[in-house]
């Protein structure tokens, strides 16, 4: 149920955005890389987000592996490139299965529970969430 | 939110200032200090308490900056090195994951690899077991039938000796995938090893649908695979064995399907055959041959008769054909025709044939130490020989070692074995010709020839197949064989290439040869083919009254 509550979320960002899906994918990953740094470091983000990639590959082998070592100016540069270079549906697709592999894995290492709490401060409660936020209460 | 005590506790405050000052100020005292500033004290003084007492509180005020900013660095400092250990920690667990994959995906390739042929990648022969066994089980209960399916490759031995492993390897990729194409999903076609496939129907609703299958099969394969600038032909015989009549279990229904192949390859390959219960019998037979054959050479269990080659103008001797019999120690003399195909299937063609080739230009030479006239010696060479890429090199050895010149061995190809890949066999006929060594086109007619070809082949010699000369019983003869043997006596003095009839049992079919020019013959009607001694009186008496007065051979 809770992971669905992030898939949820994640979910949530996806519809809005059937134009410039590739600037909005990117504004996301900066919003989370923010947050997650903040948590374990450059390097732990980065682990985490080559991972996801790799593991994303198998669905979207146009997915670029990340660099060895991203600067986090130009963190996302090649994603960026991947997306702009898909259809918009395919894009959302990859950015949808990428976010989702990142929160996976993070909810592997640290909890559901917190990747939801980490997820929301990130993006903040869809309506949905927010309605059974309010339930809970 | 005043202070508890008269008196303002004031830390100590760092630096040389706090050691010179008082380190308190009594509040009472600062007010009463005010009140008689004005009147009891000089104004001086007054000025300098004030004066101190401000640099003691921008002491303090600086005190407490550096304080918080100790405690924000110190917190700053905590935060660094959580974020470091979480860090560490992501990347750590990360790759345990990593390595935990790897372990796994190692373990899964193993699996693999167990279960699934290198080459091919298809199911090997454990697999396929474990599936057979699966679809009987399934195949009981619901009380269906399921078909198995052994195939071989026919001649693929050929192909491996003459064109190389490589491309023999990339031919069998090429016959899976085409399997594979053949057949459904829910079937499974397995690599057993060597050129042996075998391929379960799970669910078959007649044994005719199994047909059906072997039918496509043996379609798919026939269309010529393209390897290495090689257009390959190839051939497969498919025997198939049915659940529950043929086998209960696995291994015999794949026994039966093995036994069944046979039978397709004994009726000359290119087939398929349904397992038949007294099948098991010739296949133990097949079996006993084909070990008794190993042996055979080592036992020195050959030996070779020759026929006469007849001119059927001067009734002289012009040669010999060796035809090789087996001496079973307890099945008697066997023919060629009994286990020529099996020593050509298992391979044991090459050292045979080797044998055959040796012993030939040794009686050859032979006679001719003797005094004997020199003739050619005829000796049928198998596709399987033809093919080996080292039988130029091979031949060269036995013609020195024997002491034979290249032009008293004539070779004997089948037209099949030169049609089977045309312009290859140009080439080594070619080579051969280079060498010195007579060709002779054996069995002439029943396979096919294209005439372009027979044009390219450097051949000597048309051997006309023995079955047309059945047809031929008086010297006028109009039948289609006689047609037959007309023409090809026809078409040889066209391409001026020697015509020998082969089958000459009657005075009238030498008749009917001769009247049509014939040059050359051979047959019971000359001569059985006889003992390497028997030969040679027959080579010093000629053959008496056959053609006419008794002639000696042609020098």
């Amino acid at each position: 149920m809770a992971t669905s509550a992030r898939h949820q979320i994640i979910e949530s960002l996806m519809a809005p955005h059937t134009e410039n899906v590739a600037e909005a994918a990117i504004v996301q990953w900066e919003q989370l890389a923010a947050q997650i740094i903040s948590i374990v470091g450059e390097s732990g983000f980065n682990a985490l987000y080559a991972r996801s990639v790799f593991l994303a590959q198998s669905t979207f082998p146009w997915l670029a592996a990340s660099s060895s070592s991203p600067q986090s100016d130009n963190r996302f540069a090649e994603l960026r490139m991947n997306l702009e270079g898909q259809t918009p549906a395919q894009a959302i697709e990859a950015n949808r299965l990428l976010l989702i592999t990142f929160t996976d894995i993070l909810a592997s290492l640290i909890g559901e529970q917190l990747t939801i709490r980490v997820v929301r401060s990130v993006w903040g409660n869809d309506d949905q969430t927010k309605s059974q936020h309010g339930v809970q209460k | 939110m005043g202070s508890a005590s008269d008196t303002d506790e004031i830390p100590e405050p760092s630096g040389p200032a706090g050691k010179d000052r008082p380190l308190t100020v009594r509040g009472k005292d600062r007010r009463r200090g005010r009140d008689t500033v004005l009147h009891d004290e000089s104004a001086v003084s007054s000025r300098d308490v004030l004066a101190n007492a401000g640099e003691d509180l921008a002491h303090l005020r600086k005190w407490e900056v550096r304080a918080a900013e100790t405690k924000q660095a110190a917190s700053d400092d905590h935060i660094t090195m959580l974020q470091q250990a979480n860090a560490n920690l992501v990347i750590a667990t990360i790759e345990a994951q990593k390595l935990a994959e790897q372990v796994q995906s190692s373990k899964a390739q193993l699996d693999h690899l167990a279960h699934h042929d290198v080459l091919t990648d298809l199911p090997n022969r454990i697999l396929m077991h474990d599936r057979i066994g699966q679809a009987i089980e399934l195949a009981r209960r619901q009380d269906r039938q399921l078909a198995v399916m052994f195939l071989d490759v026919d001649r693929f031995k050929n192909i491996n000796d003459s064109l190389g492993h490589t491309v023999g390897d990339q031919l069998l990729m090429s016959i899976a995938q085409r399997l594979v194409e053949c057949v459904r999903h829910s079937d499974t076609v397995s690599r057993q090893g060597g050129d042996e496939f075998i391929i379960l129907l799970a669910d078959v609703e007649h044994a005719e649908d199994a047909a059906l299958s072997a039918r496509k099969m043996l379609s798919a394969l026939a269309q010529p695979h393209h390897i290495d600038r090689h257009d390959i032909h190839v051939d497969a015989s498919i025997g198939i064995s049915i659940y529950p009549d043929d086998g209960q279990d696995a291994d015999s229904l794949i026994k039966s399907a093995d036994t069944a192949m046979y039978h397709a390859k004994e009726n000359g390959g290119n087939n398929y055959k349904f397992f038949e219960q007294d099948m098991n019998a010739r296949a133990v037979q097949r079996l006993t041959i084909e070990t008794d054959l190993r042996l055979a050479l080592g036992r020195q269990e050959f030996l070779l008769h020759y026929q006469p080659i007849i001119d059927l103008q001067s009734g002289a001797i012009v040669g010999v054909e060796a035809l090789a019999r087996w001496r079973h120690p307890h099945r008697g003399l066997i023919f060629p025709g009994e286990y020529i195909w099996i020593a050509e299937d298992s391979g044991l063609i090459v050292p045979i044939g080797a044998w055959i080739l040796r012993e030939a230009c040794k009686q050859a030479r032979a006679w001719q130490n003797a005094g004997l006239p020199p003739i050619p010696v005829a000796v049928n060479i198998s596709a399987v020989q033809f093919r080996h890429k080292d039988f130029l090199e091979n031949l060269t050895g036995i013609l020195k070692d024997a002491g034979l010149a290249p032009r008293y061995l004539e070779l004997e190809l089948t037209e099949s074995v030169l049609m089977h890949d045309a312009d290859a066999a140009v080439s080594v006929l070619k080579d051969l010709k280079a060498i010195g060594v007579r060709l002779a086109i054996d069995d002439f007619g029943t396979g096919y020839s294209g005439l372009s070809y027979l044009k390219r082949f450097p051949v000597d010699t048309l051997k006309i197949d023995k079955s047309f000369m059945h047809g031929i019983t008086q010297v006028t003869d109009d039948s289609d064989d006689a047609a037959i043997v007309a023409a090809v006596i026809g078409l040889g003095k066209s391409l001026n290439q020697r015509v020998i009839a082969e089958g000459v049992e009657t005075r009238e079919q030498l008749a009917f040869l001769q009247a049509r020019g014939c040059s050359e013959g051979q047959g019971f009607y000359f001569s059985r083919p006889a003992t390497a001694q028997k030969v040679a009186e027959l080579l010093r008496t000629g053959i008496e009254g056959v053609v006419g007065a008794p002639k000696a051979p042609t020098q």
